[in-house]
């Protein structure tokens, strides 16, 4: 199954997307994990990052057309388990793909992340949308209820706004506790 | 609405080369503008480790349903059957 113009707006669209690709893509990478010596549940893993990886991939918009995406799915799939064989943390696989740049300093993001998720649920549904799902505006207006475009990028910069405040405010908790 | 529209246009590379040399210019004289420019980079950062984690529960959710229900039992002992050979 192919992503629409690398648009997979509704969870049920992407749980369409990912049972897809497990059909035609995790026998390659479990029998990969298997002659490597590995588990059922290491294979598990890997996939799940393998397919985190791609999903990032499609979504963004400078993606070129990946031809065979089974051979594509694997390749990602043998890199990850090199590096999970490699690595003694096994929570980092992900680590390598990390393109974008990121600040030195980090903000305490697990803390953070946290807070986010219970007391901004809506803000970072919609700014995920937006940043990491890649989605076009009209989109994001139809999934959240926005009544045009205009509506929808303001919520946007408003949602916007009122992160970067939590970020700024943990932030400074967090160089006063390191101080 | 402050700054955050046009940090969000510099850091992403959507603005305007004229505009993007004078934001330059700004930062130098502007220390609160490099402050929160960083606070943004850091908030971009926390949205991707956000969605992150929420596409890989969406995964996990998928995988679940591979693993329960019936119409993909043979599917997944084919899966199983894989490990039992090494």
């Amino acid at each position: 199954m192919a992503m629409n113009n690398n648009r997979l707006p509704t969870v049920e669209q992407r749980e369409a997307f990912f049972m897809a690709l497990y059909k035609k893509a995790f026998p390659n990478v479990a029998r990969y994990v298997a002659q490597m010596g590995g588990s059922l549940e290491e294979a598990q893993d890997i996939f799940q990052d393998t397919l985190v990886i791609y999903y990032e991939k499609v979504a963004s918009a400078q993606t070129e057309i990946i031809v065979n995406e089974k051979a594509y799915l694997l390749g990602i799939a043998k890199r990850l388990w090199l590096q999970h064989y490699k690595a003694s943390n096994k929570n980092q696989p992900l680590n390598d793909f990390d393109t974008e740049v990121v600040p030195d300093e980090q903000p305490a993001t697990g803390k953070i992340l946290h807070y986010l998720e219970t007391a901004g649920k809506k803000c970072m549904e919609l700014l995920r949308a937006y940043y990491y799902d890649h989605l076009p505006v009209g989109d994001v207006a139809t999934l959240f209820g926005y009544s045009g475009t205009h509506s929808a990028t303001v919520a946007k910069y408003k949602c916007l706004e009122k992160v970067r405040e939590t970020v700024k405010q943990n932030s400074l908790t967090y160089a006063d506790f390191i101080e | 609405m402050n700054n955050i529209k046009t940090i969000d246009e510099y850091l992403l590379g959507n603005m305007a080369p004229g505009d993007a040399l004078l934001f330059d210019a700004n930062m130098l004289l502007n220390n609160d503008l490099i402050s929160d420019m960083e606070h943004q980079q850091n908030t971009y950062a926390v949205i991707r480790q956000y969605g992150r984690k929420k596409i890989k529960e969406e995964i996990v959710a998928v995988q679940k349903i591979l693993a329960t229900a019936p119409q993909h039992r043979g599917f997944m002992h084919r899966i199983a059957n894989l490990f039992k050979k090494y």
